[in-house]
């Protein structure tokens, strides 16, 4: 029985341990390797002692002035997506918990379905219109298709949220003389804030690391810091690896650590838009 | 209702509705007008019923990437799947640190598809990459994913179960911590082994669970684009193709709008009939809860 039980906690700690090597291996690596002077990045076994150095980011600065503009925009491009999503979100989920009718519910059915619809798909008829309307390459044009693809997840999850919320608070106000503007800024709003960040935390992920819509329709003056990074893995002269991970770790690092920071708000946004439509 | 509230619904819903109606609904109606047209960037359409489709279902390439796209949700979804269950059943029976090693999982969830493939890339370099030094020293075969295309899927594979294994780990994590303690308990009692536990209990329970986030996989694994373009182009001579590149490829490479919007809309009804079958385990789930 005891020699069992011993058995199987060696087990379980291999497991762990082979789990946190595949989770987490390739992004210390990157991480640590940005670090590491010249050569040593392809040093045979890998070197996890040695002089830091900030080479590679003096390079990445120097010679990839483009990629900081990429990070500009992807700051600019995420934050109009957030708050775009956010509201739009908000006040449809609103909608979607106090009132029901046959209709509406066909609605929200119908919302789950187009957001399955795959991406790629509208930049077919969108790519000339978007064109034509001059908004190509443009922070807002970035912001609405990425709020769009995750305005139906939030407004399922807004919905959960307000849902929450007693019937009773707005009833009241009502009463009091509170407009359905301020019932929302002054009541929903900051009574469902922990779904307001759930689904902040979602279109910020998505939107801070797409690639496929800025691929194809930013150019130059929009065009964001994934983008930038996919120019340097297909560069012609050959992939200048220490450059390559000093940009993927500045790109990388405050997503982590964000998503690390919110990671409950993430599990509870993706429990409840996966599982309860 | 009075109908003064029902108004003031409209300009709540308005957002919502206007930006899926302009951004997806709309123009996936247009791609079905596109498809039955010949167009290309600055000649007027002309209407040529089912040619576009006949051209798709027809070519080679399409077959091709068709069959990549299967092989790759089959193999690469339910692997991961296996995986996020065999986690969730690893977090379940008591770990140490089980908040911090949770966190750590969670991690590639936060990485992007670019920095991804940066990663992947790097790791398996034929020439410098660590873990072809090490395949090397154990006198393992190399993964040359640069021009073998079998190697290439396999490289594929292994980088979108690295990027979404989370999301299903969390989906059946949350499943399993949701099952009641007390059916364990009684199962325990009527002196049920573990594995017993296991396929009588747990299994039939996750079940709906798993169905669920499996249906939602293979819908964004059906629509995979940046991973395979980023990692290998479709090349070998567009030998690892996935449907959603050869889309890209005919509309973007070759201008060729209508066999591109024929490929979108199958690719939309494929989603669609798997979106289906999502929503109605959805609804019934609800129902059963509820």
């Amino acid at each position: 029985m005891r020699a069992e039980r011993i058995l199987v906690n060696a087990g379980k700690t291999l497991a762990v341990l082979l789990l946190l090597v595949w989770s987490l291996f390739p992004i210390v690596f990157i991480i640590t390797s940005s670090f590491k002077p010249g050569r040593e990045i392809f040093a045979v076994p890998p070197q996890w002692l040695f002089e830091p150095t900030f080479d590679h980011y003096i390079t990445l600065w120097q010679r990839w002035a483009v990629f900081f503009h990429g990070l500009l925009n992807s700051t600019i491009v995420t934050i109009g997506a957030a708050a775009l999503a956010v509201v739009a979100s908000t006040c449809a989920g609103y909608v979607y918990s106090r009132y029901s009718s046959r209709w509406l519910g066909a609605s929200l059915l119908s919302l789950i379905a187009i957001r399955l619809i795959p991406p790629i798909v509208v930049t077919l008829p969108l790519f000339p219109i978007v064109n034509n309307l001059g908004l190509a390459d443009t922070h807002f044009i970035l912001s609405v298709l990425y709020a769009t693809f995750f305005v139906s997840l939030g407004t399922v999850l807004m919905r959960t949220f307000v849902d929450q919320i007693p019937r009773e608070l707005d009833e009241a106000a009502s009463m009091d003389g509170a407009t359905l503007p301020v019932i929302l800024w002054r009541i929903i709003m900051p009574l469902a804030a922990p779904g307001i960040i759930a689904v902040a935390v979602f279109v910020v992920v998505f939107a801070w690391n797409e690639f496929l819509f800025a691929f194809i329709f930013t150019s130059t003056k929009a065009k964001t810091a994934p983008l930038v990074i996919s120019e340097m893995i297909g560069s012609i002269e050959g992939v200048d690896w220490g450059v390559l991970f000093a940009a993927s770790t500045i790109q990388l690092l405050p997503v982590l650590i964000f998503v690390m920071l919110m990671n409950r708000y993430l599990v509870a946004g993706l429990t409840a838009g996966a599982t309860k439509g | 209702m009075k109908t003064s509230r029902m108004w003031q619904m409209v300009p709540l819903l308005a957002p919502v509705q206007l930006l899926l109606l302009s951004v997806i609904v709309i123009p996936s109606v247009y791609v079905i007008w596109l498809s039955f047209h010949t167009s290309t960037f600055g000649q007027s359409a002309s209407f040529v019923g089912w040619e576009n489709y006949v051209r798709v279902l027809t070519d080679p390439g399409f077959h091709n990437a068709l069959w990549n796209t299967v092989v790759l949700v089959v193999v690469a979804v339910h692997l991961e799947m296996l995986i996020a269950l065999g986690m969730a059943l690893l977090f379940n029976s008591g770990l140490w640190f089980r908040r911090i090693l949770f966190v750590a999982v969670l991690a590639p969830y936060a990485v992007s598809e670019v920095v991804g493939v940066a990663m992947w890339r790097f790791l398996f370099d034929p020439d410098v990459g660590p873990v072809s030094n090490l395949l090397t020293a154990l006198h393992l075969p190399l993964l040359e994913w640069s021009y073998e295309p079998s190697h290439a899927m396999i490289m594929i594979a292994i980088l979108t179960i690295w990027m979404h294994l989370p999301f299903t780990f969390v989906i059946i994590y949350a499943a399993r911590l949701a099952l009641p303690s007390d059916l364990y308990e009684a199962a325990r009692i009527d002196g049920a082994t573990p594995l017993q536990s296991f396929r009588r209990v747990t299994m039939p329970l996750l079940g709906p669970a798993i169905l669920v986030a499996l249906l939602f996989r293979y819908i964004f694994a059906f629509r995979l684009f940046s991973e395979v373009w980023l990692l290998t182009g479709g090349g070998p001579a567009r030998t690892t193709e996935v449907v959603a590149v050869y889309l890209y490829q005919e509309a973007f490479t070759f201008s060729a709008f209508g066999p591109a919007a024929a490929t979108a809309w199958i690719m939309v009804i494929v989603s669609m009939l798997l979106a289906s079958g999502y929503i109605y385990l959805l609804r019934r789930q609800v129902r059963n809860a509820g």
